[in-house]
């Protein structure tokens, strides 16, 4: 039973890797991961160049629908995302970084219920990419806010001798923040596929998936996205 | 009884000791880090509940930043799960 269950593991993570080389350089993709993320991609940019085409620049008295329904919704993401933000500029200017990268996610996480499609970020390449996407803009924001001197002079404090400490923590922060996703995503995965392929076939794995990807695929998108707001804040504060 | 136990004993080889190990390993891992983040979880809920109870204006900011907690505080629980997928595919 547990060799079973392992080469059903086994099979969970099986990637298809194509081997790009030019010259001496090789780069090694994930197929599925990488379509199925253009993919979400795809989607994202049409939706948005559709619902593009019905906003009005002027204010009017009776807005259309379309206009409606996406003032409230960009407004409950403006709330939700951007109040932690430390100064209000900084929330103005980082909103649609912010949005971006929370629909990305929620995206890729509820793009596991269609039926075998697996979601991307299952996989740690992708999230840690996003992580390391964040770690980049906190500090070139935080250069360009505090100026070089002084963004250098943030790693020496509050003693000298704490600077491999400081730095080891810059370091640990795309981590833990990269698997804090690919962990919640992989093991949900992982739960339904066991109790899909040990116990309950028939009714209990559509309910596990609809908490799993709906519910903490949300949760989880806005955890990302506001555990980049936090960097954000903290790189840019200190 | 004590031969035929023995010739047991005797067919089972080191890997099999090992590969037993590594699941026994798994196992342990995930249940016994999960204990740690599920406490935490349940006190940082708590403790927002207790300030929404006592400021319900207070219920949105209070949400959020239950829900930021709990994640933070999940990542021993994720750290464990990391190993435990390394205990049972890389090792």
């Amino acid at each position: 039973m547990f060799e079973q269950l392992a080469e059903m593991l086994a099979h969970l993570g099986g990637k298809r890797i194509v081997v790009l080389s030019i010259g001496e350089f090789s780069m090694r993709f994930d197929l599925v991961a990488t379509i199925t993320t253009w993919a979400v991609m795809l989607v994202l940019v049409l939706l948005a160049l559709y619902l593009r085409r019905g906003l009005r620049q002027e204010i009017e008295e009776k807005p259309n629908r379309i206009q409606a329904t996406l003032d409230l919704l960009i407004d409950l993401l403006r709330k939700q995302l951007t109040s932690n933000f430390a100064s209000e500029r900084l929330a103005q200017e980082m909103f649609p970084f912010i949005s971006t990268l929370f629909l990305y996610v929620l995206l890729c996480n509820w793009v596991s219920m269609i039926p075998y499609v697996e979601s991307p970020t299952a996989d740690a390449n992708v999230t840690l990419g996003l992580a390391l996407l964040v770690l980049v803009m906190s500090h070139v924001l935080a250069i360009r806010m505090k100026g070089g001197k002084k963004y250098i002079h943030g790693f020496i404090e509050p003693y000298p001798f704490m600077l491999p400490l400081n730095i080891m923590g810059e370091l640990a922060k795309p981590i833990s923040h990269g698997f804090r996703l690919f962990g919640n995503v992989f093991a949900g995965s992982v739960l339904i596929a066991v109790v899909t392929a040990k116990f309950a076939p028939v009714i209990v794995p559509p309910a596990l998936n609809l908490f799993f990807s709906l519910l903490m695929g949300g949760i989880q998108a806005f955890v990302f996205a506001m555990l980049a707001v936090a960097y954000i804040n903290v790189a840019v504060e200190s | 009884m004590l031969q035929e136990a023995q010739s047991v004993v005797s067919q089972i080889s080191g890997a099999d000791i090992a590969t037993a190990a590594k699941y026994l390993a798994a196992g342990f891992v995930m249940g016994i880090g999960a204990i740690g983040s599920a406490i935490g979880e349940g006190n940082v809920a708590a403790h927002a509940l207790d300030g929404m109870a006592r400021q319900p204006e207070m219920e949105g900011a209070l949400m959020r930043t239950m829900i930021v907690g709990q994640a933070i505080t999940e990542s021993t629980g994720i750290y464990s799960l990391l190993v435990a997928i390394v205990l049972l595919f890389v090792v």
